[in-house]
């Protein structure tokens, strides 16, 4: 990509109501007047076309493939819309989420039910009941479906052997255990699982999808900076690089809202992962909501710098929008407050990137993106947010020429 | 006598529970119906520990919706509920207390913290707090300039609170300070100075009734600071065995130990023999007068079925136990 700053998007959009409960039962036409409006929105051409489809076949199977491939076209079209550069995969619309989605394609591995995270919030838990191995194509058929329908470039994100090995109970590797010490116990079982997700689970994945022609996978290690003890770290250098071993293509690693030190610990190991051209990071969450290119102003991307003199040499994803409930204020010109909502205008997108090429010192090396996937917003925030990112990287792009 | 039993923190909630609270989430339960099957698991649970023996009773805290949100509501110049922080290195998370102002105790509604109502017929009532050191380690201070000033204003408060609640019958306290052997979110690890002004809060915080006091450790290796808390003067210390090394221990206390030997974090249910061997182990290091089996922390990180399993294989465990002395 030779222009500056090109967009990205990072991960999940919201499911539309249609894309749900088409998956589970037959639809009506109220069910799919919300895709209709979309359909204009987006120009879908063939949508009649294919909502008869729908409506019309009583195979459950066939209608659930036909409302997946269609809710990755509309997400495609979505990101283009908004004139982002990298589409993704359309909005991980083939996948119940990011941890769930996998588990369910592992033999030897069962969710064992919910557990609490906060609020009324829950994850459902896996357990590794026995050896592992992949079932079934976790994301290649949502690939072959974006292949057929993107216009531009697209990545493929997945979940790291790291993050679904932290996310989950070892059950049967902890048990086939010896040492004495409970400690020794764990932590051995962990290394364990966590390199037999990597043979049995993530490489076959990469190989299938790399086959298939993806040129990018995005690596999604939410759990890594969970851990700062230097062992951990080492256990997490050490499955990333088996990962990646052999493959030719780009690989990024996507780690966001991490603990209070999580940034300080991974750009201390940014530099051991093998191949790994490009970070994508969350920094708007923390940043304040006013325009300046200041150390104060642009306080959220403080973290930025210990990549930089860590010797990372990559790509920075830059988190340039917020994607939770946003309740603080905003400065005139800064963006909108709506609801839970921040709009940030193209112009607060236009200072962060600039105040993180200062830091970078080669605007050549950063991307713009949300902080992570847009599944807690909706298609209108989502949409106005993503339209800005790509009118603030316009602006900064302005400023190089 | 077969050693005693305890909940050690928060109990997992039944999927049941579970789908009435999103349904709530999503507007389509009331407040209510969820209050009833609160009552309905609550009522289980102390069923459940009766019937394995246990002499305290705690109702779970299946309401509480953090480790830290029913204190830090209870205390004034302290904010919460715009920013979440993670639970130490798992995946759950915590509102994060903000310190505006001067700490004090606030008002203290009981129900926020315990059933006391459900625990009528229970005349030794448990409940688990955090201690005064992880409360403030946990808070994000925009108030006080010196540190000690504000972890000694958190310990005066907190033993206000605990005043009230004991006035509802309860007789147990359990201080979680898992912050005094784990601190993944600092970029250097407390030092001695630190555990002196933890310990001095925590003696602040027991002063009115010091025998009704555990202290539980948790997520880290208490070994090095065993000795000390054992100095506290408390009924009992609290250790993680399945993060600390207890080959180098050589202790002699009269004090309880609360021996966290299931673990919270795995779904394995540990077999009661190994459990009892392993206590056995434990006592053959340290010389203990009274012994408690628990699981390491808050049994919340399992779905419920596994968590009362586990706590059969304690009472299991726990007669064992007796048998082989």
């Amino acid at each position: 990509m030779s222009k500056l700053f090109p967009v990205q998007e990072i991960g999940s959009l919201a499911k539309p109501k249609w894309r749900t409960k088409g998956l589970r039962q037959q639809l009506s036409s109220q069910d799919i007047s919300e895709a209709e409006e979309w359909a204009e929105k987006l120009a879908i051409q063939d949508f009649h076309d294919r909502a008869k489809n729908i409506l019309k076949t009583g195979n459950d199977r066939e209608r659930a493939r036909e409302v997946l491939e269609l809710s990755t076209l509309y997400g495609l079209r979505l990101f283009e819309t908004a004139g982002v550069d990298n589409d993704g995969v359309g909005g991980e619309q083939q996948r119940v989420e990011m941890y769930e989605h996998v588990i369910k394609a592992v033999q030897g591995m069962d969710l064992l039910g919910h557990v609490h995270s906060f609020d009324n919030k829950y994850f459902n838990k896996g357990v590794a009941e026995s050896k592992i191995f992949r079932k079934h194509s976790i994301y290649l058929p949502e690939f072959l479906d974006v292949k057929k329908y993107a216009h531009r470039a697209v990545k493929v994100p997945i979940t790291g052997a790291y993050t679904l090995v932290d996310w989950s109970f070892s059950g049967h590797y902890i048990q086939k255990q010896h040492a004495s010490s409970p400690k020794t116990r764990k932590t051995e079982a962990k290394r364990e699982f966590l390199l037999d997700v990597v043979e049995q689970i993530i490489r076959p994945e990469i190989r299938d999808l790399v086959n298939a022609g993806a040129s990018w996978i995005q690596i999604d290690e939410p759990a890594v900076t969970t851990h700062p003890e230097p062992q951990e770290m080492e256990l997490f250098v050490e499955a990333w690089n088996e990962t990646v071993r052999g493959f030719s293509c780009k690989f990024s690693d996507h780690t966001c809202y991490p603990s209070e030190i999580g940034y300080k610990v991974l750009a201390e190991y940014a530099p051991k992962l093998d191949k790994c051209d490009h970070l994508a990071l969350e920094f708007a969450n923390r940043d304040t909501s006013r325009l300046g290119v200041d150390r104060d102003s642009r306080e959220g991307y403080s973290d930025l710098k210990r990549f930089v003199d860590a010797g990372f040499n990559g790509e920075f994803g830059l988190g340039v929008a917020h994607v939770h409930d946003f309740t603080g204020s905003v400065s005139s010109g800064a963006g909108k407050s709506l609801g839970r909502d921040l709009i940030e205008s193209p112009e607060l997108v236009r200072d962060r990137l600039l105040f993180a090429s200062k830091i970078v010192g080669d605007p050549a090396r950063i991307w713009a993106n949300p902080d992570c996937g847009l599944r807690t917003r909706t298609w209108d925030v989502s949409l106005a947010k993503l339209a800005n990112i790509t009118k603030g990287a316009e602006l900064a792009r302005e400023t190089y020429e | 006598m077969s050693p005693e039993i305890q909940l050690a923190g928060i109990h997992p909630r039944s999927e049941k529970l579970i789908e009435l609270t999103r349904s709530y989430e999503r507007a389509k339960t009331s407040w209510n119906q969820v209050e009833i099957q609160l009552e309905q698991e609550t009522r289980e649970l102390i069923k459940l520990q009766e019937s394995l023996s246990f002499k305290h009773v705690s109702d779970g805290a299946l309401a509480w919706q953090d480790q830290l949100r029913p204190i830090a509501r209870s205390l004034k110049a302290v904010e919460s509920g715009t920013r979440y922080s993670r639970w130490f290195d798992t995946n759950t998370f915590y509102q994060k207390p903000i310190v505006k102002g001067k700490i004090s105790a606030g008002d203290t509604d009981p129900k926020n913290f315990l059933q006391t109502e459900l625990l009528t017929g229970e005349r030794n009532r448990k409940i688990t707090l955090p201690g005064p050191y992880t409360i403030s380690q946990l808070s994000e201070n925009k108030h006080y300039e010196n540190y000690p000033d504000l972890l000694f204003d958190v310990a005066l408060a907190e033993r206000e609170i605990i005043r009230r609640l004991r006035n509802e019958g309860v007789s147990l306290f359990q201080l979680s300070e898992p912050c005094l052997v784990y601190q993944p979110y600092r970029e250097s690890f407390r030092d001695q100075s630190e555990v002196e002004l933890a310990l001095k809060a925590i003696r602040s915080v027991v002063e009115d009734n010091p025998r009704e006091f555990v202290v539980q450790t948790y997520f880290g290796d208490v070994a090095r600071l065993l000795p000390k808390l054992l100095d506290l003067p408390i009924y009992g210390v609290g250790i993680d065995l399945f993060e600390t090394d207890i080959s180098s221990f050589g202790e002699h206390t009269a004090k309880a130990v609360v021996l966290g030997v299931v673990d919270s974090r795995e779904s394995y249910v540990e077999d009661p023999r190994w459990i009892a061997d392993t206590a056995r182990k434990f006592c053959d290091q340290v010389d203990v007068q009274e012994l408690v089996f628990a699981s390491n922390s808050d049994l919340k990180f399992l779905p419920q079925e596994i968590a009362n399993q586990k706590l059969e294989a304690l009472s299991k465990a726990s007669e064992l136990f007796e048998e082989g002395r």
